[in-house]
């Protein structure tokens, strides 16, 4: 008897498909084919298909969610695979990581990071940091700083003396040359984020735990 | 084997052709063999703030090309016997007449007769500058109590500190002790935490540098000026010394003074 390439489990959240990641891709389709057209689901349900150890070309991806979208009552939420190639794998660590810049950024300097970067020294005028992630600086932040470069609303610029020219965060920005009556009279620890409604805003940093907690890579503890 | 130190500041007029003169006179006053170097091609005016712009006969460009040898391109001055020497930078080219590469080997053979050489810099961040610095060892940045010059100098000390030099030193220059005791320019300590290097010296501004300047004969030839003893500190800070900074107030009491020390006794 055949194993079965194509196993469907139904949870709350809709039904997982986990498919085979031994055999041969063509066998799958085939097999994927054939169970999704058997039908007898009532209704529009998510699925999910979890492939296991199989590395899937984005083309191929395409094919499968084609061949389980088909029939029209079935909606691929996600696509879950174990592996990932390398090249992914570099570009996560790069965007994760934070990395530290220790020395002053002088005017017409630019520190570049995909990650996260914690700064111990000055950012003097005309200085600038680009960071695909958030912005520490621990000293005088007075020059330019862009958090979240890529696109990333979530980062925030910390700085123990926050006085910069220029805030950006992803495509926001704002010059502080008409200064902010918070951040004019509250320059020592403070912050930098986009808000709800999508405009940047300054909060003390001990309200990061309130407004940023997912920025936490510690999990749990005591 | 000497040491070439350059002389720069990012913005002009801040006074790094007359620190250049005055450094290089105060160091041969101290018996020290020094030779100054003018890099700013097609604008040189070092010669005239030493008064030696009539004995010019080569220049840096003729040296770097070939057209003479060095010794016959130096400028000897007379009033420090033997001390003290100056290569001219050439008037009639441009920046673009010499590579980095050409400075450096004729700094270097300089170095091997000389215990400093101090090289004038360009202002600017170009060409001249890349030339003056391409030979140095050790670098001084000139700035004054305002903030377009302290902006530059941060600017050009970011540029040194990529280069493979001793970290740079910095020079205060035209104090104007009035305006600092109000607040009306920056002071010392704002500048110095600002650009966070360390402090080779601060020169008091006053009058007789300009007009020992268009005199010809550098400052510190002047045993009574107040800025002619920044130059020599610095020059003796140069030699190793440990000179404490000289304070901005004057030591003769002013009127205001007078009167606190009467009431206060």
């Amino acid at each position: 008897m055949n194993k079965q390439l194509v196993h469907i489990k139904g949870t709350k959240a809709g039904l997982v498909l986990r498919l085979d990641d031994q055999c041969a891709y063509a066998e799958l389709v085939e097999e994927l084919e054939r169970k999704v057209s058997e039908g007898g689901i009532d209704g529009k349900v998510d699925v999910q298909l979890h492939l296991g150890n199989r590395y899937l070309l984005s083309a191929q991806q395409k094919e499968l969610i084609e061949i389980v979208q088909g029939p029209g009552n079935m909606h691929v939420s996600k696509v879950h695979s174990d592996v990932i190639t390398i090249e992914e794998s570099n570009e996560k660590v790069l965007t994760e990581q934070s990395e530290t810049y220790i020395g002053i950024i002088r005017s017409g300097q630019i520190i570049k990071t995909d990650g996260d970067i914690v700064v111990i020294g000055d950012v003097n005028p005309n200085g600038k940091i680009e960071a695909g992630g958030s912005i520490f600086v621990l000293g005088n932040l007075r020059g330019i700083a862009h958090a979240g470069v890529n696109g990333n609303k979530e980062a925030i610029i910390v700085a123990s003396h926050f006085e910069p020219t220029h805030v950006l965060i992803d495509d926001q920005i704002e010059t502080m040359s008409n200064e902010k009556p918070f951040v004019k009279e509250n320059a020592e620890q403070i912050f930098a984020y986009i808000n709800r409604d999508g405009i940047i805003s300054y909060e003390r940093v001990q309200e990061v735990r309130k407004i940023r907690p997912l920025l936490s890579t510690i999990k749990g503890g005591s | 084997m000497g040491v070439a130190i350059v002389i720069t500041s990012g913005k002009g007029g801040v006074g790094k052709t007359t620190t250049t003169a005055n450094l290089g006179t105060a160091l041969a006053l101290q018996g020290k063999k020094v030779c100054l170097v003018d890099t700013d091609i097609g604008l040189r005016n070092l010669d005239l703030v030493l008064g030696l712009d009539n004995r010019i006969i080569y220049d840096l460009v003729d040296v770097v090309e070939g057209r003479c040898k060095i010794h016959q391109a130096l400028v000897k001055d007379k009033r420090v016997d033997e001390k003290l020497f100056l290569l001219p930078a050439a008037q009639t080219t441009d920046k673009n007449a010499v590579t980095p590469e050409q400075m450096k080997s004729l700094i270097d053979e300089l170095k091997r007769e000389y215990d400093y050489v101090l090289i004038d810099c360009p202002a600017g961040i170009e060409q001249g500058y890349k030339n003056a610095v391409a030979g140095a060892d050790r670098a001084i940045v000139v700035t004054t109590p305002e903030i377009s010059a302290v902006r530059d100098a941060d600017r050009i000390i970011g540029l040194l500190e990529q280069e493979a030099i001793e970290p740079p030193k910095l020079i205060i220059n035209r104090i104007r002790k009035d305006l600092m005791k109000n607040g009306d320019s920056l002071d010392i300590n704002e500048i110095t935490t600002h650009l966070s290097i360390d402090l080779l010296g601060i020169v008091i501004d006053s009058e007789d540098v300009i007009s020992s300047s268009n005199k010809g004969e550098p400052i510190v030839m002047d045993p009574n000026s107040k800025a002619s003893l920044g130059y020599r500190n610095i020059a003796r800070r140069i030699l190793g010394e440990s000179v404490p900074l000289m304070s901005i107030e004057d030591s003769s009491k002013g009127m205001f003074k007078k009167l606190i020390s009467i009431f206060s006794k």
